[in-house]
């Protein structure tokens, strides 16, 4: 409610200048739909190198260092004008293989919950993602909106080689892993589709701000 | 073309690196030493982002298939053209068929070979940068092997003998003030900076982990991941502090002691295991002072050349 008294903007270095929102006491879906709104403004105004939003928070690279007073100034004022429901995002649809040879965690995921493998699915599939942001390595999307009855504390022992695709869940989080890396999180499917291509233009299809769905292909469990 | 006969501890292909994607996951990569890249370019009358070969250590041997000219600079591994000593700050013509080889670094860490036109791989991204982490750019998205070969255009021309003088080495970085100074509270960070730091062997392109004895700087705090850049000084819960650098990831949630200003970044690029530094924060205005001084020391050079090539 008091957004407009207590962010925050700050001079980080030189060139940059950062928003911090992380503590105004809204819910932070709602802050970080203020944060998209936001960067998409700053886009428009072709005064940045790179504009990164991360977590309730923005930082903005100026391609100016002598503006830095004017952008702190500027995106103070700007947040308190800007409309959190102003950004409409892409949706997408991720089509997913759940379980078998696809998903090897499936069952532990079920077995942690009381749950049927057939209802970690629903429930995953069941479910609109906000992408907060993108982060960790190149097209990796941070997604909000996993159920609470699937959170599921990370493995143990990370694996030390996670496909490309794999759709999995790690603690109040769930995610697709954009290349091989290795990985602490529970597999629980698998999508051919791609979150990155440095061929591309964009490289990722996904951006901050867009929504998305797991759609379930079939279950081999 | 130069064909690798050894590539040493790591070599890669890098220019200034990535920027605009860091929205996206992507690293910025490039060379960690942009300002020894840079004057390389311009002995040879390159453009500055034209990408260079980064040597790390030494301990590599490279035979050129064609004419070029070439410029090393950064730290002496000792280098020899054939059985000529190759000198870091000065330009060199190579002859079809020579070799070039590093013997190990002594000083330093890192040097950088530029050749007259630059290293002609495909840019991915704007940028013909080894990510090493992602695996894109460069020749292969890889760390250069022995037998890869890198496209480079021939060049037999004329050129005067030239060389540059690198600015001396700083074991006080300065910093830009911490963001995080009431979580972390004002004693952490003045004992950050009243401690001399060792870096550690666990370093890399993404990060220079440092060590200290009787460490206090152990805490507790997690964040929500914020924006991260190289120069980013991340303080994880160990209190065993973390230098971000050119390849390491857009975000993280570890609290900031604060970030090496522009014109101290390059040093990092020297500093082997076992070295130390200290900190120091200074004021936004010492930063730009200190990053214009090395803008007019470029612009020395690019004077003192013009009449030369």
């Amino acid at each position: 409610m008091n957004s407009q008294a207590t962010v925050s903007v700050v001079i980080l270095s030189s060139n940059s200048v950062f928003l911090d929102a992380t503590h105004l006491g809204e819910d932070s879906l709602t802050t970080q739909k203020k944060i998209w709104a936001l960067v998409k403004q700053c886009k428009e105004s072709n005064a940045f190198i790179d504009i990164v939003p991360a977590m309730n928070s923005l930082t903005v690279y100026l391609l100016n260092t002598e503006e830095l007073s004017k952008w702190q100034t500027t995106l103070v004022s700007w947040w308190d004008e800007v409309d959190a429901q102003q950004h409409q995002g892409a949706h997408h649809k991720i089509l997913t293989h759940y379980g078998g040879e696809y998903g090897p965690d499936l069952d532990f995921v079920a077995d942690a919950h009381a749950l049927s493998p057939k209802q970690v699915i629903e429930l995953h599939s069941g479910a609109h993602y906000q992408v907060l942001f993108l982060g960790f390595q190149p097209g990796f999307v941070y997604l909000h909106g996993l159920t609470a009855q699937l959170h599921t504390p990370r493995r143990a022992t990370p694996r030390t080689h996670v496909a490309k695709g794999s759709v999995a869940i790690g603690a109040d989080q769930t995610g697709i892993y954009p290349a091989d890396s290795p990985g602490g999180w529970h597999i629980i499917g698998h999508t051919d589709f791609t979150l990155f291509n440095c061929h591309a233009n964009p490289p990722s299809v996904i951006q901050p701000g867009d929504t998305l769905q797991f759609v379930c292909l079939e279950s081999a469990s | 073309m130069i064909t690798v006969l050894k590539p040493g501890l790591l070599m890669t292909i890098q220019d200034k690196g990535r920027t605009g994607f860091r929205h996206l996951g992507v690293a910025q990569s490039g060379a960690i030493d942009s300002y020894a890249m840079t004057i390389a370019n311009r002995l040879l009358d390159n453009d500055d982002n034209d990408a260079v070969i980064e040597i790390t250590l030494g301990l590599a041997q490279l035979q050129f298939n064609c004419d070029t000219l070439i410029a090393l600079i950064g730290t002496d591994m000792k280098a020899k053209l054939d059985d000529t000593p190759v000198y870091p700050g000065w330009t060199y013509t190579v002859k079809q068929g020579q070799t070039l080889t590093f013997a190990a670094a002594r000083n330093g860490f890192r040097a950088y070979l530029a050749v007259k036109g630059g290293i002609n791989c495909e840019r991915v991204m704007n940028s013909r940068a080894t990510d090493l982490t992602a695996g894109f750019g460069g020749t292969t998205g890889a760390a250069l092997k022995e037998n890869d070969t890198i496209p480079i255009t021939p060049s037999s021309q004329n050129w005067p003998k030239l060389g540059a003088l690198s600015p001396p080495k700083r074991r006080l970085i300065r910093i830009h003030p911490s963001i995080h100074t009431q979580l972390l509270g004002q004693s952490t960070l003045d004992d950050f900076c009243a401690k001399t730091w060792q870096v550690t062997p666990q370093s890399n392109r993404m990060g220079v982990r440092l060590q200290t004895s009787s460490n206090q700087l152990a805490h507790s705090h997690s964040l929500p991941s914020l924006a991260v850049i190289p120069g980013s000084i991340q303080l994880p819960p160990s209190g065993e502090p973390i230098v971000l650098l050119n390849d390491g990831q857009t975000t993280g949630g570890y609290p900031l002691l604060g970030g090496i200003i522009s014109a101290d970044l390059y040093h990092f690029a020297q500093l082997k295991p076992g070295d130390s530094i200290n900190f120091s924060y200074v004021d936004l205005a010492a930063a730009n002072a200190a990053q214009a001084k090395l803008d007019a020391h470029l612009q020395q050079l690019t004077i003192a050349l013009r009449n030369k090539h």
